[in-house]
């Protein structure tokens, strides 16, 4: 399923995101030959530092991470796009600065070097300020202006969702003669406290990412389309085909696939890539505009919502022995075990809230009239 | 042992020594394998200084400092040498003791000396000596700003704004009566933070104290002198003073302490620069972070663009951003501010 982002045609809209595994071209060729669409590097900057140890927390879902940024330096990076490049792909530039000039220099460097497209990381949720660059529309503006007016390739900017107003500042990017956006980055967390130390998971305040941020992703990409005219990357939480898709029928050209990739290393992108082709294939859709946005006319304002009486019913299928999840959870108190130990639903306690259809393992209960 | 004896043992011409040597690729592999191994068993090595006459290009970059005992320049000399070494390009450093008659001394030596490109840090030239250099067509990129408006290649910081900063943060943690120490050099980039203290002060409706603005050299001991003397203001004593540079703020610390009063209890203190030691002060010294090491690289990637560049370089101009480093002797409450 083809898509064209930024006016580069991409042969399937999965792009590797910015990350340590992107490090140098030696891995961007390994990411190129997973079989994703792009590949953007890791976040390069002007003055490379030494990575904190430890820098990568995780929890079962989700991760959080602090600085992950390349440790190459700028000039060395001639000779990593030419090895990234060797076998052919496209290649985004991921540049990371604090001032409009600084950030300017990066990517009239990376353009140079042969990057097909530059990737602008304003939204660093660890260290930086304590309000986030990217929630700022001017600041937003003058950072993507200074590189677009020196670079001829095309300049996208990734958005933070710590940000509240994300249309207003795709809106500056826009103006800014942005090509397109990404969303979201990682969010600034801290993944735990360790409660016998009295330590946080990392020493600070670092990105989260992986799965449990989808949601928020998925919305902030479809609030952005609905209000800009400006294509858009979604990124958060992409773990399958069905996410990918997800986002695409949200609105998104191409989605970003990162922490998937670091719990389960890059076979798992060629599984995504390869499902998401079986999935278009079946149905006949080889472009990503054949079914970009479908989702949206189905997102309706509060208002437009219908309120028709439905209720829980129960299928004839069995219970998972032992879970009474649907019982425990239900705050109207409609469901109850009959004599034969049977799942019944009162009608007339039951408000329709659909909780339990959700809860159900089993995919027992559903809402009906 | 020169290069027409390597040309006779290896039975080449003179001519191809030298593409061995210079355009490596342009020798077929044999005679060029053959030749190298010669090289190496006679201990040839190539006249530098006749090989700088023949390119024109002697693969060495002057860096002009004001001094070596303010650890601000090392860590800036410290890029420079970092990026330059890298690209294989030596730099000679000169100091110039913020005079700046030793600075157009120093200039012109290494013209002559053909060496490919200057940096100059926190330079006294005036626009007309800038013009001067230009007519030499020696690349020159500046580090901070020199006097006037050169139009040469700069790698700066915004000054102005980040002293602002500074002293709104003071004024923020509670201080009201607030002194400026600055250093008689660097003189463009302390006027401009001067200015910056000035507005600060200003928006908050305070008037501007002349015994408040102490200068001295910038140095520690510039610092202890400035910071006795306001300290020995008796009731008009300051509560917060603003150093234009840490090295100054390091002794403003120790006229506090000599004055039997306490560092950011008594009076709070600001630096500027965020050079490695100033973390290692007790109290921890808030200051400006200036991007040294960043500002030395960037300096000499600058410089390396318009050297090697043939079609000219895309930024002329970049600036840095500076940020305030909060820790412990502005007197601020707030850790989180710590953080960020």
């Amino acid at each position: 399923m083809k898509t064209n982002f930024l006016g580069l045609p991409l042969k399937n809209p999965v792009i590797i995101a910015a990350g340590p595994w992107n490090r140098d071209g030696e891995n961007i060729r390994k990411s190129l030959a997973s079989g994703a669409g792009a590949v953007i590097t890791e976040t390069i900057i002007s003055e490379p530092n030494l990575d904190a140890r430890p820098r990568i927390a995780y929890n079962g879902s989700g991760a959080q991470n602090i600085r992950l940024y390349s440790d190459v330096q700028i000039e060395g990076w001639e000779r990593e796009i030419e090895i990234a490049k060797q076998d052919g792909g496209l290649v985004i530039a991921s540049v990371s600065a604090h001032t409009p000039s600084e950030l300017a220099y990066l990517a009239v460097k990376m353009e140079k070097y042969g990057a097909d497209a530059i990737e602008l990381g304003l939204s660093t949720p660890m260290g930086g300020a304590l309000e986030v660059i990217a929630s700022d529309p001017e600041e937003v503006y003058n950072m993507t202006r200074c590189v677009v007016e020196n670079v001829k390739i095309p300049v996208i900017v990734k958005l933070s969702q710590n940000a509240s107003n994300l249309s207003t500042v795709a809106k500056a990017v826009k103006r800014a003669g942005g090509s397109g956006v990404s969303a979201i980055n990682a969010i600034r967390c801290i993944l735990g406290v360790d409660i016998e130390t009295n330590k946080p998971l990392l020493p600070t305040y670092g990105g989260y990412s992986g799965v449990p941020i989808k949601p928020l992703g998925l919305a902030s990409v479809a609030t952005i389309v609905q209000s800009v005219d400006i294509p858009v990357c979604g990124i958060g939480g992409i773990d399958s085909y069905e996410n990918v898709l997800e986002y695409i029928l949200l609105g998104a050209s191409a989605v970003q696939v990162g922490t998937s990739l670091l719990i389960n290393g890059r076979s798992h992108i060629t599984k995504i890539i390869h499902d998401l082709e079986r999935w278009a294939e079946e149905r006949g859709i080889t472009d990503v505009d054949d079914i970009k946005g479908k989702a949206l006319d189905n997102l309706k304002s509060f208002e437009e919502i219908k309120i028709e009486p439905l209720y829980s019913h129960v299928k004839d299928i069995d219970c998972i022995p032992g879970c009474n999840k649907c019982i425990n959870s239900c705050m109207y108190e409609a469901i109850y075990r009959n004599e034969d130990g049977e799942i019944v639903v009162d009608p007339n306690l039951c408000t329709g809230c659909g909780l339990c259809t959700f809860l159900c393992d089993a995919r027992k209960l559903y809402l009906g009239w | 042992m020169n290069i027409k004896e390597i040309a006779k043992t290896s039975g080449v011409s003179v001519a191809t020594v030298s593409r061995v040597l210079n355009h490596p690729d342009t020798v077929a592999p044999k005679t060029r394998e053959k030749v190298l191994a010669i090289i190496n068993e006679l201990g040839y090595k190539p006249n530098w200084f006749a090989r700088g006459l023949n390119f024109n290009k002697t693969d060495t970059i002057g860096l002009l400092i004001p001094s070596i005992q303010n650890p601000a320049y090392m860590e800036v000399a410290e890029g420079v040498e970092y990026v330059a070494n890298n690209k294989g390009y030596t730099t000679l450093l000169c100091i110039t003791e913020e005079n700046v008659e030793k600075e157009r001394k120093y200039i012109q030596t290494l013209i002559d000396r053909r060496i490919d490109g200057i940096i100059l840090v926190s330079s006294l030239l005036e626009d007309s000596d800038i013009q001067e250099i230009k007519k030499q067509e020696t690349a020159v990129v500046l580090i901070g700003e020199n006097r006037g408006n050169s139009k040469l290649p700069i790698v700066r910081i915004d000054c102005f704004g980040a002293a602002h900063k500074a002293v709104k943060h003071l004024l923020n943690c509670g201080h009201k009566k607030i002194a400026i120490v600055y250093g008689s050099t660097p003189m463009m980039e302390n006027n401009l933070k001067i200015k910056g203290y000035k507005l600060a002060l200003k928006e908050a409706g305070i008037s501007i104290n002349e015994d408040y603005l102490v200068k001295d050299e910038n140095t520690i001991e510039g610092g202890y002198i400035a910071a006795r003397k306001l300290l020995g203001l008796g009731d008009e004593r300051p509560d917060a003073i603003f150093a234009t540079s840490d090295l100054l703020a390091f002794g403003v610390m120790d006229a506090i302490r000599d004055s039997n009063l306490s560092v950011a209890d008594d009076v709070a203190v600001m630096g500027f620069d965020n050079i490695r030691v100033s973390n290692l002060m007790v109290p921890k010294l808030s200051t400006v972070d200036k991007p040294l090491y960043r500002m030395g690289i960037s300096g000499a990637r600058l410089l390396l663009d318009v050297i090697e560049s043939e079609e000219g370089i895309a930024m002329s101009e970049i600036i840095l951003q500076s940020k305030l480093k909060i820790r412990k002797s502005c007197g601020h409450k707030e850790r989180i501010k710590e953080i960020f």
